[in-house]
C-alpha cells in the first residue's frame, strides 16, 4: 500500500514508538511514497488489487533496495572471517560470539534486522571447552541478541544433531524467557537423539521455542535450507526477494459460487501477484545494485543464485467459510469435510498457477516461486477477515488429533513454510514423551512445522513469532515498547484472538 | 455372537495413562465402589430408569423402547446427566465391537504410542479386551491395563498374556471393605503375580486418612516393589474436587497434609523403591 505525506508527521509525533522504530518507519514510508506504476511498472489492474486489499504487499515498499529475507551462510565467518568488517576467523568462543554480534548489525532484511542469525549450536560447538563458563557466555550473548535486535522475526536454528552447545542454548533460553531470538530445531527422529529432542520439547513448552520443523520433508523439497523469520524455509546462503500475499478472505467477497472464485476471480488475482513478484525481483536484481554492493555477496555469505521468492496466502478459513455459507451449509472450516474440499480446491488453483509461472532470477528453485502460508498482519481493516495462513479460526478448533489430521494435508502446498500451534495444559511438562509423540505423529502425517506452548505462560507464539503477552498489551495501550513485534502481537490478537487458542487437555 | 463391550468414554490423547501419548478407553462397570471414586458413573450399567432424560439442558438425551438414546453431537458435556443418575451410571456410555474400537485406534495410531484400558474395572471385560489387544498390537502399539488388582487370575489369563503391562491401583490391604465396599482381598497377591511376570508398569495408591491403614498399605507395597527397580510407585493425595456432595462429606476431613505425603514418599524411597512419584 502506498503511503501519504501525512504518515511522516504521524510517525514523528507518535507516543507509541521508540526513536529507533520511528527511524525505520520513516524509511519505510519513503519507500512507499513512490508510485509503483512508475518505478516498477505495475499495471492498473495490479494496483487495483493492492488498493482493494485483495493482494497485500506487507508494506514492503516500491523502491526496493534489499531482499526481504537474507539467510547468510555464517560458516564463512568461521573459515574466512570477514574482510569488510576486518574480522579474522574466530579462535575461541569469545571471538566467535563477538564477531557474530558485529556481523548481525550488517545483515539487512525487510525489518532491517537479521531474520537468520545462524546454526547457533553448530557454530559454537567447536569452541566449547568449559561447560559452566561457556554457559555464562552463551546466555549473555543470547540476551544481547534480544536487546540489540528488537525484532522477534530474528531466528536461530539448532539441530538436527545433538551438541553440547545445543544443550547449553536450550538451558539458556529457558532461563532467559526472552522473545528473541525465535528458534527452531530442525528435527529428524533418525538423527536427533531422543534425550536432546525431549530437552527441546521441554523448552518449547516453557518458553515457546524451539519449534520443531520436519527436516526430512523440508530437505527433500528444498535441499540445504534454514528456518528463518516466523517459520520460513529458505535456501541457505540466499533467501527470499519478496513476499506478497493473497488475502483469500477478501478475494472471496462478492463471488456467487465456488466456481466463479476458482475459474475467474482467483486466477486473475493470483496471476497479478505472480507478475508483481517478477517486477519486484527485476528491480531489486537489475536496478538496486544490492547484489553488486553488499559485502555479504562479495565474501560468499550469500549468493544471488540462492534467492527465491515467496507466494503468500492468508485467510483460507474465511474464504472457505464464505463458500460454505453460499452453499447453504452450517459448517465451519476445520470441522467440515466439504470445507476441506473447498480449501484444497482453492489452494490447487493457486499452486497450479504458481507452479506454472516462469519466475525470474529464481534458478535455485527451478524458477518457481514458493508457496507460503503467511501468518497474518494488522495492516488493514480487511485483516479482521483473514485468519492466519490455512489455520482454523481460534474458537473453532476441533480436538487435537482431529486438528492435526485436518491441518497436515494443507502443509503440503507450502514449500517455503507453514506451521501450526497448539497450546497445551500444564500436565504435559511431566510428560514430555507425550509431546514428542504428538509432534512425531504430526510429521508422520505430513506436517512441516509444529509449535507447542503452555497456555499460561507470558511468552507465547503469536502466529510465527514470539511476544510476551504483557509487552503486547502495553504496546496496545499506546506505550512505546522495545520490540516492533510487540504492537504486531497486540494487533494480531485483536483480530485473530491468538492468546485464546484452545487449551489441550487429554487431546481435546 | 460378536464380542461387544460398554465403553464409558474414550480419551484420544492421554498423557497420564502410561508412557507417552496414549489412547485411553474407559470401560463401564466396576467390581468395587470406593469412597473417593472420581468417576462413579463408570460403576454400573444403565438400567434405563430415564431419570436423566428430562434434566438434559441441550436435548442430547431422548427415550425409546430400548432405553435412553444419546446424541453425541448435541451434547455439551455439562455432566448434568451424570449428576442426576442415582445408580452410578451414565447414559452416555456406548456399546462397541472390537472392530469399531480398532477403527478408532487405527485412526489415531500415528500420534500415540499405545492404548490403555481403564474403567471401571477393565478386567471385567477380559475376553473382549484380549481380542482387542490382539488386533491392536500389529499396529505397533503397546497395550496397557489399568486395574484395581481384584481379579481372578485364571479367568483373565488370556488378557494377562496379551497385555504388555499393567498399572495396578492398590487401594488398601486391611479393611478394604470400608474403603472399597468389597470383600475381595487378592489385590496384593495379584500384584506380586504380575510383577513376577514382568508385567507391571506402575503401582498407585490414593492416600486417604482413617479409611485405610495408610502406612501398612504403602510400606507393604514398597517392600514388594524394592525388588523391581523399573516399576514406578505413584502416591496420590486424595482430593475432593469434582466429588459428589455426599462423597465430599466423607472425604473432606480425611485429606492428608502435603507434608505428610512428602514424608511418606521419603520413607518409601528409604525402603528401596527407586521411582517414586508424588501427586499432591
Amino acid at each position: 500500500m502506498r503511503s501519504k505525506m501525512s504518515d511522516i508527521l504521524d510517525v514523528v509525533t507518535s507516543k507509541g514508538l521508540t526513536y529507533q522504530q520511528k527511524l525505520y518507519n520513516l524509511a519505510n514510508i519513503a519507500e512507499r511514497l513512490l508510485d509503483p506504476r512508475e518505478i516498477l511498472e505495475y499495471t492498473d489492474e495490479e494496483m487495483m488489487y493492492i488498493e482493494n486489499d485483495m493482494i497485500c504487499d506487507l508494506n514492503e515498499g516500491y523502491a526496493i533496495y534489499r531482499p526481504r529475507y537474507i539467510v547468510p551462510d555464517y560458516y564463512v565467518l568461521l573459515s574466512k572471517g570477514c574482510k569488510f568488517l576486518d574480522l579474522k576467523p574466530p579462535t575461541d568462543l569469545d571471538e566467535l560470539l563477538d564477531s557474530l554480534l558485529i556481523l548481525y548489525n550488517h545483515v539487512p532484511s525487510i525489518t532491517s534486522f537479521p531474520v537468520f542469525i545462524g546454526d547457533l549450536d553448530k557454530l559454537m560447538e567447536p569452541f566449547i571447552t568449559d561447560e559452566e563458563k561457556d554457559y555464562i557466555k552463551i546466555k549473555r550473548f543470547l540476551n544481547h541478541v534480544d536487546k540489540a535486535i528488537p525484532d522477534s522475526f530474528c531466528h536461530a536454528d539448532i539441530g538436527p544433531e545433538k551438541t553440547k552447545a545445543g544443550e547449553l542454548i536450550l538451558r539458556a533460553i529457558i532461563e532467559l524467557e526472552n522473545p528473541t531470538p525465535n528458534m527452531t530445531i530442525r528435527y529428524d527422529k533418525d538423527i536427533t537423539p531422543r534425550d536432546f529432542a525431549l530437552k527441546a520439547a521441554e523448552a518449547c513448552l516453557r518458553v515457546s521455542k524451539p519449534s520443531f520443523s520436519n527436516n526430512k520433508k523440508y530437505y527433500s523439497d528444498l535441499g540445504d535450507h534454514r528456518i528463518v523469520s516466523c517459520y520460513n524455509a529458505l535456501p541457505h546462503g540466499g533467501g527470499a526477494y519478496t513476499l506478497p500475499r493473497l488475502r483469500l478472505g477478501t478475494i472471496v467477497k462478492g463471488v456467487r459460487s465456488l466456481d466463479e472464485l476458482l475459474s475467474d476471480r482467483l486466477p486473475k488475482v493470483t496471476r497479478a501477484m505472480a507478475s508483481m513478484i517478477d517486477k519486484r525481483i527485476r528491480f531489486l536484481v537489475e536496478k538496486s545494485n544490492f547484489f553488486e554492493t553488499s559485502f555479504l555477496v562479495k565474501e560468499g555469505f550469500i549468493k544471488r543464485e540462492n534467492f527465491s521468492a515467496m507466494f503468500g496466502i492468508v485467510g483460507l478459513a474465511d474464504a472457505v467459510n464464505y463458500i460454505l455459507k453460499l452453499e447453504g451449509l452450517n459448517e465451519k472450516f476445520g470441522t467440515s469435510k466439504r470445507g476441506d474440499e473447498i480449501g484444497h480446491s482453492i489452494l490447487k488453483v493457486i499452486s497450479d498457477i504458481a507452479n506454472s509461472h516462469e519466475g525470474v532470477y529464481c534458478e535455485r528453485t527451478n524458477n518457481r516461486y514458493l508457496l507460503h502460508a503467511q501468518v497474518g498482519a494488522s495492516l488493514s481493516q480487511e485483516d479482521y477477515d483473514n485468519t492466519p495462513a490455512h489455520r482454523i479460526r481460534v474458537g473453532e478448533e476441533p480436538i487435537l488429533p482431529v486438528h492435526i489430521r485436518q491441518a497436515s494435508p494443507f502443509h503440503e502446498y507450502f514449500t517455503s513454510g507453514t506451521g501450526d500451534l497448539f497450546a497445551l495444559d500444564q500436565t504435559y511438562l511431566n510428560k514430555l514423551d507425550a509431546v514428542l509423540d504428538i509432534i512425531e505423529g504430526a510429521f508422520a502425517s505430513g506436517a512441516r512445522y509444529i509449535t507447542t506452548y503452555l497456555h499460561n505462560t507470558d511468552l507465547i507464539r503469536v502466529t510465527g513469532y514470539l511476544v510476551k503477552k504483557s509487552d503486547a498489551f502495553k504496546a496496545g495501550q499506546g506505550h512505546a515498547t522495545l520490540r516492533d513485534t510487540d504492537i504486531l502481537g497486540y494487533g494480531t490478537n485483536d483480530r485473530a484472538h491468538v492468546f485464546e487458542r484452545r487449551v489441550r487437555v487429554d487431546g481435546k | 455372537m460378536e464380542n461387544k463391550a460398554v465403553v464409558n468414554r474414550i480419551i484420544p490423547f492421554s498423557n497420564v495413562d502410561g508412557p507417552g501419548n496414549r489412547l485411553a478407553i474407559f470401560f463401564q462397570g466396576c467390581n468395587i465402589s470406593c469412597i473417593y471414586c472420581h468417576n462413579p458413573e463408570t460403576i454400573n450399567r444403565c438400567i434405563s430408569c430415564m431419570a436423566c432424560v428430562s434434566g438434559c439442558p441441550s436435548g442430547a438425551l431422548k427415550t425409546c423402547d430400548e432405553g435412553v438414546i444419546y446424541d453425541e453431537k448435541v451434547c455439551t458435556e455439562c455432566d448434568r446427566c451424570i449428576k442426576t443418575c442415582r445408580y452410578n451410571s451414565s447414559p452416555r456410555a456406548k456399546i462397541y465391537t472390537v472392530d469399531e474400537l480398532y477403527k478408532i485406534i487405527d485412526d489415531y495410531k500415528l500420534f500415540i504410542r499405545g492404548i490403555t484400558v481403564s474403567g471401571g474395572e477393565p478386567t471385567l471385560q477380559a475376553e473382549f479386551i484380549t481380542e482387542l489387544f490382539k488386533r491392536v498390537k500389529p499396529l505397533g502399539l503397546t497395550c496397557f491395563v489399568d486395574t484395581n488388582g481384584f481379579f481372578d487370575r485364571e479367568r483373565i489369563s488370556g488378557l494377562i498374556e496379551a497385555a504388555d503391562k499393567f498399572m495396578v491401583d492398590i487401594k488398601a490391604i486391611d479393611n478394604i471393605d470400608i474403603l472399597c465396599g468389597t470383600t475381595m482381598k487378592n489385590n496384593i497377591e495379584n500384584l506380586k503375580y504380575l510383577l513376577r511376570l514382568n508385567k507391571v508398569y506402575e503401582v498407585r495408591s490414593v492416600i486417604i486418612q482413617d479409611y485405610m491403614d495408610v502406612e501398612n498399605t504403602l510400606f507393604t507395597v514398597a517392600s514388594i516393589l524394592k525388588e523391581y527397580p523399573e516399576v514406578i510407585y505413584k502416591l496420590i493425595r486424595v482430593h475432593t474436587q469434582g466429588l459428589r456432595d455426599e462423597q465430599k462429606e466423607k472425604v473432606k476431613d480425611k485429606v492428608p497434609s502435603a507434608e505428610y505425603v512428602r514424608q511418606l514418599g521419603e520413607k518409601i524411597r528409604d525402603i528401596g523403591v527407586r521411582k517414586v512419584e508424588l501427586i499432591i
